[in-house]
């Protein structure tokens, strides 16, 4: 693959990374900010941003020609889903969704540029100034790419400068996007660095630790808690731990006869970046009473995944992966045999996608890759309790029910502890304004400065 | 619920479980064929198949867990004709269903599987009678390979085990396997090193076993170590502080199996293997690895005791493994990786047919261990690093 060596990520496999190099790269980034960065206002770098989008979105855009063409192969994702989910990430990159962002986690659209008076603040004889931090370290996870994205652009929204450590196998789109950042403003690009390691070389992690005074890591809550005892105390620590997610479709809703629309969203969320992603779904919940019931529910939805496959294909998995869902499908196919409250529909001569139904609401945890429990409730409450043991780790709950329902099902859901409700079909689409696991990420980054008068 | 199920619906079928004389018989041939020269037992493809898709006609009749799956998948004594046709029944349904054909009062024993991960572990049901086919089918293949000179050189070798004794395990097959041994072989002295704690987690003694090391050291007793990889590393683990070396006679051997499930450390089985050769003072020929599991009735092994060259992993004639791809089903080439799944004509009164959890290379008509699948929860975007 032709990228020029701009990262240390660019580097060929056998280059020597030392952790001389590493800390000579955090001096220059620092300084690239100085010179190229902090003055820039956030009209501006709104404007870089939306470009990039722009030239990413164009059909024979080279950087989207290559990333879609060796995607494959660095991701394990297929084409299809690669510019399925990059496009739908890029498209939100408008002014307006920017300026959302701003007003939504800073209160003002100028406070990063002069003093300003988030929340009206004026009334209190006082300004402020948002400032991002100086170089934020980003340890990245998995071959998910977007959460690596949306942090780039969050940090490059506060001007700060930032080195993404990404995990083994999980550079191949943040360099991508790191490119586009350089080709359509190569100053910006200066203040990036990405690169990647194995876990055992803690010792390029330190310099960045040391010099970092932001660090942000989305990892198993065994790694969050590992890198955040290694962080400083006068730096910021944000950590992502494991989240899961998992949908709610109302009796009503497939009453009005709208199954068909709703197991098409329901493939469309279990496809998106392959169900690999915290905000996808392991399990669908189906009040019964429907004019479907939960069982013919789960069968539409595997027509649906049939469909999907069609056109956007799952990617080629490793063996342990496969092998998960092969042995996953053989229990199932005796627990189907013997428990009428159980059937199994999957692909024929590939584990592409597999759907589980069950009748008993306990949540299970899917192997993913396309592997999805649909599972029948009487109503919310028993979904509650029996997704009761993930409530701390629940992100998004994807929630098809008729307007009149939706704000009663979201308040319980949301005072039960789900981060985030939002339209089945929508599970790997949150707006750029999304509150990551329920925090505002832009304005975690964001250090103030009041000034009295 | 589930188990109910399982345990009502044999009803029609209680009184022709297990009596039925076909499946004595079957027994008593399968004996027959165990009590020949393990290699020489079943000579040829053809033979295995006779008796393979003899045992699984007994057990899609005997079996109603199984039965019901054949059924199902549509693969029955009619549309099935090789071996490797018949439907295998996934370890993990051992944790869920009694998959039996021994009647719910004949049901002596079981052996569980010795993952700590799992809330639930498997049972393997046992009666007398099929723990008598247990037992026939481990000593020829334990013999053949870690007592090539026979078993009355066995008496006289100073046995220790890592392992506790069985009864305070009396749920572990392998410790059934030791104590099976112990009785086969009546050595001078056998000595069990391991207690059970509170959590049900094998406690190694290392004292005891350095005890007993010493002692056959000094009167130059040839030793026959027995454990499981994580034993064997507890015992290096004592040996680091003080640094301990020994010298065990020559002739001494050992018998390492099984992985770390459910462990927070392990190693790779190289680097064991030789840290137990450079701190026991014993040849790399005279470790064999033998793999077995609570779903099956035979064991394969690596090699036969001080043959230099090792062998894939095998099993005796009565059991084939066959590795498959998991996206295809398909059997894999020569080299090639897959999901491994065992036949075992031992499993007389269970399925004859396990597809395991483990990850596996095909090495001509043995196997190489690669790992195990990952943990479902343990997966997903966040979970795959830093």
């Amino acid at each position: 693959m032709n990228l020029p060596d701009y990262f240390i990520a660019d580097l060929p496999a056998e280059a020597v990374i030392t952790p001389r190099m590493i800390a000579e790269s955090c001096d220059s980034l620092r300084r690239n900010r100085e010179q190229f960065l902090t003055h820039r206002s956030t009209d501006w770098m709104i404007g870089v941003l939306c470009h990039a989008a722009e030239q990413w979105l164009e059909p024979g855009f080279p950087l989207r020609k290559l990333a879609l063409n060796h995607g494959p192969a660095a991701t394990g994702f297929s084409s299809e889903t690669l510019a399925r989910g990059l496009d739908t990430f890029f498209r939100q990159f408008t002014q307006e969704n920017f300026e959302a962002l701003l007003r939504q986690d800073l209160g003002h659209l100028r406070c990063l540029d002069k003093p300003s008076a988030p929340n009206r603040d004026e009334q209190h004889a006082r300004l402020s100034l948002a400032r991002g931090p100086e170089l934020i370290l980003h340890f990245t996870a998995g071959n998910l790419p977007i959460p690596a994205l949306m942090s780039m652009t969050l940090g490059l929204l506060t001007r700060s400068s930032q080195w993404v450590k990404c995990a083994a196998g999980g550079a191949f789109i943040p360099r991508i996007y790191a490119h586009l950042i350089y080709h359509v403003e190569p100053k910006l690009g200066a203040c990036l660095e990405l690169g990647t390691w194995p876990h055992e070389r803690q010792d390029l992690n330190e310099p960045l630790l040391t010099t970092a005074d932001c660090i942000t890591a989305t990892g198993s809550d065994e790694a969050i808690a590992d890198i955040r005892a290694r962080v400083s105390p006068k730096a910021r620590f944000l950590g992502y731990g494991h989240r899961v997610s998992f949908g709610f479709v109302s009796a009503a809703v497939l009453a009005h006869g709208h199954a068909h629309r709703v197991a098409t969203r329901i493939a469309a969320d279990v496809s998106a970046w392959d169900q690999l992603g915290c905000l996808s779904p392991h399990a669908v919940y189906v009040e019964e009473g429907g004019a479907a019931s939960p069982e013919q529910f789960a069968e539409l939805v595997a027509e649906e995944l049939a469909a999907r496959e069609q056109i956007q294909p799952r990617g080629t998995l490793p063996l342990p992966e496969s092998a998960a869902i092969a042995s996953r499908r053989s229990f199932y196919e005796i627990r189907s045999a013997h428990t009428p409250g159980t059937r199994l529909w999957c692909s024929p001569g590939s584990t592409a996608w597999t759907v589980v139904y069950e009748s008993n609401p306990h949540f299970q945890h899917s192997c993913l890759n396309r592997f999805l429990y649909i599972k029948s409730a009487r109503n919310l409450e028993e979904v509650l309790q029996g997704a009761d043991d993930i409530r701390r780790s629940v992100s998004t709950v994807g929630l098809a029910a008729p307007e009149e329902q939706a704000e009663r099902l979201a308040t319980e859901l949301a005072r039960w502890g789900a981060a985030r409700v939002c339209p089945i079909g929508k599970m790997q689409e949150p707006p750029l304004h999304w509150r990551h696991d329920g925090r505002p990420a832009l304005a975690d980054l964001i250090t103030w400065t009041d000034w009295e008068f | 619920m589930v188990r109910a199920v399982a345990e009502n619906q044999p009803g029609r079928n209680q009184n022709r479980m297990c009596s039925d004389n076909s499946i004595g018989a079957f027994i008593a041939r399968l004996k027959g064929v165990m009590a020949v020269h393990p290699v020489a037992g079943i000579d040829s493809d053809s033979h295995f198949n006779t008796l393979a898709m003899e045992l699984f006609s007994l057990q899609s009749e005997h079996n109603p867990i199984y039965r019901l799956l054949c059924e199902r998948s549509g693969k029955t004594t009619r549309t099935v004709s090789h071996w490797s046709e018949i439907p295998t029944v996934p370890t993990s349904a051992f944790k869920e269903w009694d998959i039996t054909s021994i009647p719910t009062g004949e049901r002596s024993r079981w052996f569980c599987s010795s993952g700590t991960t799992d809330q639930r572990p498997s049972r393997h049901l046992h009666s007398t009678a099929s723990l008598s086919i247990y037992e026939h089918s481990l000593w020829p293949p334990f013999q053949q390979h870690l007592l090539p000179e026979g078993c009355a050189f066995g008496q006289g070798l100073s046995w220790i085990s890592l392992t506790p004794p069985s009864h305070l395990a009396p749920h572990s097959s392998l410790i059934h396997m030791f104590s099976t041994i112990r009785a086969r072989v009546e050595p001078a002295s056998f000595h069990w090193c391991s207690r059970v704690g509170p959590s049900g987690d094998w406690e190694l003694h290392p004292q005891e076993v350095l005890s007993a090391l010493n002692e056959a050291c000094a009167k130059q007793t040839p030793v026959v170590l027995l454990g499981t990889a994580f034993l064997f590393l507890n015992l290096l683990d004592a040996m680091d502080a003080p640094v301990t070396r020994l010298h065990l006679p020559p002739g001494s051997r050992i018998l390492e199996t099984g992985g770390y499930k459910g462990r927070t450390r392990s190693v790779p089985k190289a680097e064991l293997h030789s840290l137990l050769c450079s701190r026991l003072g014993l040849p790399q020929a005279n470790i064999i690895t033998e793999y077995g599991m609570a779903e099956l009735s035979s064991q394969a092994y690596d090699r036969i005791c001080a043959h230099k060259a090792g062998t894939p992993l095998h099993f005796p004639p009565w059991a084939r493994a066959r590795i498959i791809s998991p996206e295809t089903g398909v059997e894999a080439m020569d080299g090639e990786a897959g999901l491994l799944q065992i036949f075992d004509l031992a499993n007389v009164h269970s399925v004859l047919a396990i597809q395991t959890e483990d990850l596996a290379v095909r090495r001509r008509d043995g196997f190489e261990l690669i790992g195990r699948q990952p943990r479902a929860e343990a997966r997903g975007c966040s979970l795959m690093a830093p």
